[in-house]
């Protein structure tokens, strides 16, 4: 063979020769065979690493759902006009020769050394006729000789106009001019040119209709369809249906390096943070093959989006949005909430707090003064007061004293107990303990249940309750839940401040005296409804729920979702009905009794039973504020509903939240009754 | 006399060459075809602007120029050695004049001659062989002179300083093994070559030494152009930035020897990620995406674009057409009929060979990045017809073996 014979030469020097450049063959061959065959695999990785780029392409969010199916949250087409950067690459590169770099040749001449045409080409040029037609075919030669920094300032200006210019154009024919922001336009470039970059948003039905007619068929310019979160109620079950952010750099469960993310949300409050992952669905995959500068040459889904599951509540729109107006009409710039709930299973028929919010702004973004006024120190208006504000209960407490009083067989609710005069104001009742006296709202005189109970005597509680004992008391709160979260709203709910029993050091008479008529605790306005359902069912006590089924967005069957039972009973309560009775008769007589505190709650042909509670809030010795309630369940005789209100800074439990629950009852009434239509139009402000 | 007659006749032209020849014409037509696709404004030329037919223009031109070549005795064309030696001198020295470099660092390389970049350096490569060929073919004793030596030295020495001063390192430095070997073969005393061999391994090692560890700025730094500095030190993998930079002059070297190191990483992707049979005849990514850069992939880069389209397959079967020619050429030494035949045949296997090394060496990052085209598959003219004339000088020898 050829190289074998050369191999075995006579000759000694192309022997030489010919070993040498076998071995520089060999060595060749070998390095080869490394790069190719043995390192091959890492040099492919390279090669994927800088050519294709995963982008994250976030799924349909679930809708939220009220009982009845109507939507409450759900996706809205929103109108884009986008810019595929890639179909302009022939425009960036016109409009630098031929108008970018031309004109600052003529502005700057000394910046620009023209192409020298050597001695030679000029002597073969002169021959064949005319330098200058030479230089004319090579217009690369200018930019050869341009410095660099310049080249690329120049480069970014020509795309610049290039895009400014079509975004003049469409946003003008859109009758809404728009200037394309060269520092956006400039940033989106570099980092990300391959996504495509968006020129107008969120079109009207005209401007949609104005671009299909005028721009339908560009390359470079596309109208697309972008979801968007929509509260079709605005502001309604704001604090429970929570809102979402902007969210772009998801940690997801699978460790895809993404080089890019398109906009996703995340919930952060209430249902759309509880049920985030359930909502959001699953992120799908697009890999696109980019250039050397990052242009999209081809894109390809490798993984497609899941949609995310729709979340249906046990809400009740139309006791939903009759509490809020309910609410809001209470007073001036009503900060307070409402809880109605299924007193048989514990549903939550209606989570109210106010003042409120509008999710829907956090979509579009928030303006700085927005959000300052919406975190006021004293509004905090997005603050769930319904879970997550715990306040001193007041006089509805006293539904636990009696029940502490009955059970320790202390109680006779025909017994008169007397409540002397406050000294210092004659027309106010008072009682001393250990020589302290305590203030009364109720006026003096002889008191038996049924008036204590309906005028809330505090001394007639404290003497009782005393009498009970703080443990007792405290015992029976306990067996409530009181103190403890219903784990209903993770996220957003306070548990209150309750004593244990096992841990009553530093309890004095005078404390417990105060935790009589509801002092010294605090509780949510929601812990209050489940005591109240609790009460009025004959003593199940159930974990509250508000999500009724997660269901994928295209199954219909109801086997397919994951439901939420009903009625889970946190404890049975085992009250003597003989002691529910007593205490269902002082409610219902505080309601109906026309002297009754809570008299404005009363609806005709709709029996209502409730309780007012007025509670101090002190400072030092002096009281700063009231915290207002009405609690109470209906119909008297079949109770199904409970409803509870909270008022800060009202005027009293019965002035200012029992007409709210009254209007609430009104409604009711009308949805027993089959007069009130399961469809509310949606308003969209 | 018949059979004798026969023989003459078959094996006037080696064949094994001859086809070894038009396969890597056949396969640099391909790649370059394949390499101008990711250009997209080259691919709206008319077609007979296209490179890959511009190649097959140069191809056509260069076999004419063999054939005419071939017609004459190397004896005869040796005598004209003289003048073609300083035509390229000449022109050596008039491209640091009117030279142009394209992009390439202010460099001058190439005469502009409107249809055609001309490149003297390559074809000084073709008038120095001819030029020591000639001047070695004298009796063997006037051959272990001294004097003898330091002439040839000197033959080599004057192409070798004027390509340096363009500057091109790397062409200049081919000149080295070329003369070397051809002295080696015609007798040139075996102790001085191995003294000069060693005196000129002693200063570049001195020299790498020099670049690699002396404090920049000081007085020990010898004078490079920055840019063969930079190489140098990208092929080492030794950072830009000295010892003592601070954060800013360390970050702002680094972007430099990414930039300049851009090149040698991406061939080495384009030839690595073909691996074992590669990706397809013009379905490489890394040109048409423009990661390997345009400018580059269908010249001294035109290797990473076989490889990445035909895998390590395809780099055996270039190495084997190389081969192939270049132990050729070796068997045509051993059959010269004279020193002179011996010596100029080996001289343009020491050239290919050089040639072969180096740029097949840079694509994977054996050798330092340099501007030296691969024989017959780079595009370009200059070192198309100088790659055939130095293979028609090949034939030449074997055509004219036995003519005494």
């Amino acid at each position: 063979m050829l190289v074998f014979d050369q191999l075995k030469r006579a000759d000694r020097k192309l022997q030489i020769i010919s070993i040498g450049v076998l071995a520089g063959l060999i060595i060749l061959l070998a390095g080869l065979w490394w790069v190719q065959v043995v390192s091959a695999k890492q040099y492919e990785a390279n090669l994927k690493n800088q050519s294709f780029r995963s982008v994250r392409v976030p799924a349909l969010r679930g809708k939220i759902l009220d009982r009845n199916n109507e939507s409450l949250v759900e996706n809205r087409p929103r109108f884009d006009v986008n810019l595929y950067l890639e179909e302009l690459r022939s425009q960036f590169r016109y409009e630098y020769t031929n108008n970018v770099l031309k004109e600052n040749v003529r502005l700057h001449p000394e910046l620009i050394k023209p192409a020298k045409p050597s001695s030679l080409s000029r002597f073969f040029a002169s021959v064949t006729g005319g330098s200058k037609k030479a230089n004319a075919d090579k217009p690369n030669q200018e930019q050869a000789k341009l410095p660099v920094a310049l080249r690329i300032e120049l480069e970014a200006e020509a795309r610049y106009r290039v895009a400014s210019n079509i975004t003049a154009q469409i946003t003008s024919t859109l009758q809404e001019p728009k200037i394309l922001d060269r520092v956006r336009f400039g940033k989106h470039y570099a980092q990300r040119p391959y996504i495509p970059f968006p020129i107008a948003q969120n079109l009207s039905a005209k401007q949609v209709a104005i671009f299909a007619e005028n721009f339908t068929g560009l390359r470079a310019v596309e109208m697309e369809i972008q979801p968007t979160r929509t509260n079709l109620f605005g502001t309604t079950a704001a604090h429970l249906l929570g809102y979402i952010q902007r969210h772009d750099q998801p940690e997801d469960e699978d460790e895809i390096s993404y080089k890019y993310y398109l906009p996703d949300y995340m919930g952060k409050t209430g249902v759309e943070a509880t049920f985030d992952s359930a909502l959001r669905g699953k992120a799908g995959v697009q890999s696109l093959l980019v250039n050397n500068v990052g242009y999209r040459q081809h894109e390809e889904t490798l993984v497609s989006t899941e949609p995310g599951q729709n979340v249906s509540l046990t809400i009740d729109l139309r006791i939903q949005r009759a509490a809020e107006k309910a609410l809001s009409a209470a007073m001036a710039n009503v900060r307070g909430a409402v809880v109605v709930m299924d007193v048989r299973n514990g549903d939550v028929l209606a989570l109210v707090s106010a003042p409120t919010f509008d999710p829907n702004a956090f979509t579009v973004g928030v303006s700085t003064e927005q959000y300052t006024e919406w975190n006021n120190e004293k509004y905090s208006h997005m603050f769930n007061r319904a879970t997550h504000g715990a306040y001193p209960p007041g006089s509805i407490l006293k539904i636990l004293t009696t029940i502490a009083c009955l059970e320790a067989g202390v109680l006779n609710p025909k017994e008169i107990f007397h409540v002397q005069p406050d000294p210092e104001n004659p027309g106010k009742g008072c009682i001393f303990v250990e020589g302290r006296k305590i203030r009364d709202t109720a006026s003096p005189g002889d008191y038996d249940f049924n008036r204590a109970f309906m005028k809330s005597s505090n001394a007639y509680f404290i003497h009782n309750g005393l009498k009970a004992g703080l443990r007792k008391l405290v015992e029976v709160g306990e067996r409530f839940h009181l103190g403890e979260s219903t784990g209903m709203m993770p996220l957003e709910e306070a548990s209150g401040d309750y004593p244990r029993t096992d841990n009553l050091k530093g309890w004095s008479t005078g404390n417990t005296a105060n935790l009589c008529f509801g002092q010294e605790i605090t509780v949510t306005p929601l812990q209050i409804a489940v005591m109240t359902s609790a009460i009025a069912n004959g003593g199940k006590l159930y974990f509250p729920r508000i999500v009724r089924k997660l269901q994928a967005a295209d199954a219909e069957m109801e086997s397919d979702a994951s439901i939420f039972r009903p009625g889970v009973l946190r404890s049975d309560l085992h009250l003597n009905s003989k002691h529910l009775e007593i205490v269902h008769r002082g409610m219902l007589a505080d309601v109906e009794d026309p002297a009754g505190t809570g008299a404005k709650s009363a609806v005709k042909g709709f029996r209502v039973t409730g309780k007012t509670g007025t509670a101090q809030i002190e400072k030092g010795n002096k009281i700063i504020d009231h915290i207002t309630w009405f609690t109470s369940f209906a119909p008297f005789e079949k109770p199904k509903y409970a409803v509870v209100v909270m008022v800060q800074s009202g005027a009293s439990g019965g002035g200012t939240c029992a007409p709210v629950a009254g209007k609430i009852y009104e409604v009711i009434q009308k949805i027993e009754q089959g007069a009130m239509p399961l469809k509310v139009v949606a308003q969209l402000n | 006399m018949y059979e004798t007659h026969l023989n003459e006749r078959k094996s006037l032209l080696d064949w094994p060459l001859v086809l070894a020849l038009l396969g890597l014409m056949v396969v640099g037509t391909a790649f370059i075809y394949s390499a101008s696709l990711a250009n997209e404004s080259a691919r709206t030329l008319s077609w007979f602007r296209q490179i890959h037919v511009k190649q097959i223009i140069w191809y056509a031109f260069g076999i004419i120029l063999v054939i005419v070549m071939c017609m004459f005795d190397y004896r005869t064309l040796a005598r004209w050695s003289i003048i073609a030696y300083w035509l390229t001198i000449f022109s050596l020295v008039l491209v640091l004049f009117i030279g142009t470099g394209g992009a390439s660092w202010g460099a001058k390389r190439w005469i502009n001659m409107g249809f055609f970049q001309f490149q003297p350096s390559e074809f000084a490569k073709i008038g120095f062989i001819l030029m020591l060929a000639n001047f070695l073919s004298r009796p063997p004793e006037e051959l272990r002179s001294q004097k003898l030596f330091l002439k040839a030295l000197g033959m080599i020495a004057l192409p070798f300083l004027l390509i340096l001063k363009e500057p091109d390192l790397g062409s200049a430095l081919v000149f080295f093994p070329v003369g070397l070997l051809m002295m080696f073969v015609a007798g040139v005393s075996g102790k001085l070559l191995a003294k000069f061999i060693g005196g000129i391994g002693i200063i570049v090692a001195l020299l790498l030494v020099d670049v690699l560890f002396a404090p920049p700025d000081s007085k020990w730094q010898i004078k490079l152009h920055p840019y063969q500095r930079q190489r140098l030190l990208t092929y080492f993998g030794k950072d830009f930035a000295p010892r003592d930079a601070t954060p800013a002059e360390r970050k702002e070297a680094k972007i430099l020897q990414n930039a300049k190191s851009y090149n040698v990483e991406q061939a080495l992707i384009s030839v690595g990620s073909g691996g074992l049979t590669g990706k397809g005849w013009r379905l490489g990514t890394q040109y048409s995406l423009g990661f390997l850069p345009r400018g580059v992939a269908h010249n001294d880069f035109i290797f990473s674009v076989i490889a990445e389209e035909k895998g390590f397959v395809g780099s055996v079967i270039v190495l084997t057409l190389y081969t192939v020619i270049l132990f050729s050429g070796i068997k045509i030494a051993s059959q010269a009929r004279d020193r002179l035949g011996k010596t100029l045949a080996i001289g343009v296997v020491a050239l290919l060979f050089s040639h072969v090394f180096i740029n097949i060496g840079m694509n994977i990052r054996l050798m330092p990045v340099t501007g030296i085209p691969l024989p017959l598959l780079s595009y370009g003219g200059s070192s198309v017809l100088c790659s055939l004339i130095a293979i028609g000088i090949l034939q030449n020898v074997h055509m004219y073996r036995r003519s005494y």
